[in-house]
């Protein structure tokens, strides 16, 4: 093992970080505004609206991201209108198709997730909302929705470290993160284990951050989960 | 005679073709504590809940305070109660639910403070005050911070009642209040409601409890199969029953 080449290689790579950040938290960020009208039309089980919410979720999950990323790239610029308009220098970028391709994903997923946690609300608790005079805005807005929220969180803390792997997808359609870039790096050096190793290493320490920090809002907002004070809930006798 | 707190008449309810209330009809008046009892399935729970809309019933007339309720009706059957009025409704008239129904992810405190604050439109310190003064009266002021899945059952229920006292309601309904508690905690939960009743306060129950209801009630009414078989005083109604199967109900559960 040439620890001087990893060494060597760390600057790009840590800079390459960077953007595998950015892909990750701004496509999280959009993925959760959507999931959020998205799961709430799925939890209504009937209508349209929840028809429509279904089948986004089942397109999306259905397929694998790395092809959607490729329809995203790839297929956009087949129709005219899409290259004639105003938005095309944004969409001919790789990133920008990343983003969009990673954003439509998560939220599809984000939205199922939601759509599970408002369905677990205990019917009773919306019952004593109902029976308080709460509108029907409020019952989601004080009731619903906290507790949902609450609920959805260790699931959704599975797909923002999932989101942060699936990033290294957008190397395929050339985008220069993380993986991108050990990639390249590759190609000069030849050195597939100092490299990729580096980045792996890159890969784990930025999701144990983002453990932690979904640790920490979970146990910030799921005290009322806890039995006791100082008690452990234990899977063992 | 002053206007009653509730009217309800000719009440009836179907879920598909079981037909669950057949005309069933009650008056309270101010200060009236009136137990429903009845075998299960007899109707009653549904009763309660068609009498703050929880439940909309099929047919038949409600009247809270003086002012009738307006449905809107299709072919002949309630589909919908006037939205305004319907929360006016459940926003004087509190009930309390056999499962307790506190929201989980709240302490004691934050369940009684969130109505108030949010449907009588009361500030936050003043609610707090009011939780802290109820919690106090139920004698949990030291679970004040406690989430539900800290408390016992009747802990849970006296938080619910507070949580019911927080909006000053005109009306009180108790969903058999004490069904899902252990035997030795349904005392507790009972001396409050006792504590309510003698205070004055306008309370329908659904109760198997029929030594309290006979204690506590002005007007006892007997359900069976969707209809009241029977009704009157606590005294009459239990001393000397009229109807065989009211007799033959009071037999088994007393």
């Amino acid at each position: 093992m040439d620890f001087a080449l990893m060494w060597e290689s760390l600057p790009a790579l840590l800079h390459a970080c960077i953007m595998t950040m950015e892909l990750t938290f701004i496509s999280l960020f959009v993925g959760l505004i959507l999931a959020v009208p998205l799961g709430l039309a799925a939890a209504r089980r009937r209508g349209a609206a929840a028809f429509m919410a279904e089948i986004y979720m089942f397109v999306f999950r259905g397929t694998p991201l790395l092809v959607q990323l490729f329809l995203i790239y790839g297929g956009l610029a087949q129709f005219d209108y899409i290259r004639d308009s105003f938005l095309w220098p944004y969409l001919r970028q790789a990133f920008m198709c990343a983003l969009i391709g990673f954003s439509l994903n998560t939220a599809a997923y984000t939205a199922n997730i939601f759509k599970g946690a408002i369905l677990a609300v205990p019917a009773g608790e919306l019952e004593a909302a109902r029976a308080c005079g709460f509108k029907l805005w409020q019952q989601y807005c004080y009731i619903v929705w906290p507790q949902a929220f609450r609920m959805a969180l260790p699931a959704y803390g599975n797909e923002v470290l999932i989101m942060l792997k699936s990033t290294s997808l957008a190397s395929v359609i050339t985008v220069m993160e993380l993986t991108g870039t050990a990639k390249n790096l590759y190609a000069e050096t030849y050195a597939p284990y100092e490299i990729f190793i580096t980045a792996a290493v890159l890969y784990w320490v930025m999701s144990f951050i983002l453990s932690l920090l979904l640790r920490f809002l979970e146990r910030r907002f799921n005290k009322n989960y806890r039995k006791r004070k100082t008690g452990r809930r234990s899977l063992l006798p | 005679m002053k206007k009653p707190v509730l009217e309800a008449k000719n009440i009836r309810k179907s879920f598909g073709d079981l037909e669950v209330l057949k005309s069933v009809s009650l008056t309270a008046r101010a200060h009236n504590v009136i137990s429903i009892i009845g075998s299960s399935g007899s109707g009653k729970s549904t009763f309660l809940r068609c009498l703050n809309c929880l439940e909309l019933p099929d047919e038949g007339s409600l009247a809270f305070a003086g002012e009738e309720i307006e449905f809107s009706r299709r072919r002949g059957k309630i589909v919908k109660a006037d939205a305004r009025q319907l929360l006016a409704l459940r926003a004087q008239t509190a009930m309390v639910f056999q499962s307790f129904n506190l929201w989980s992810f709240m302490t004691a405190a934050e369940n009684i403070m969130l109505a108030p604050q949010k449907v009588l439109g009361i500030s936050r310190p003043e609610a707090r005050e009011r939780a802290e003064h109820l919690l106090q009266r139920v004698g949990l002021y030291d679970k004040r911070n406690s989430y539900p899945a800290q408390l016992s059952g009747g802990q849970s229920q006296r938080v619910a009642i507070a949580r019911a006292l927080a909006m000053n309601p005109k009306l009180m309904l108790f969903d058999e209040p004490t069904s899902a508690l252990d035997p030795q905690l349904v005392g507790e939960v009972l001396a409050l409601m006792r504590e309510l009743a003698e205070e004055g306060r306008t309370m329908i129950l659904v109760t198997h409890e029929m030594a309290f209801a006979r204690e506590v009630s002005d007007k006892v009414i007997f359900l069976y199969q969707g209809v009241i078989e029977e009704q009157g005083t606590a005294k009459s109604l239990f001393d000397t029953p009229k109807s065989a199967r009211c007799r033959a109900f009071l037999r088994r559960e007393m």
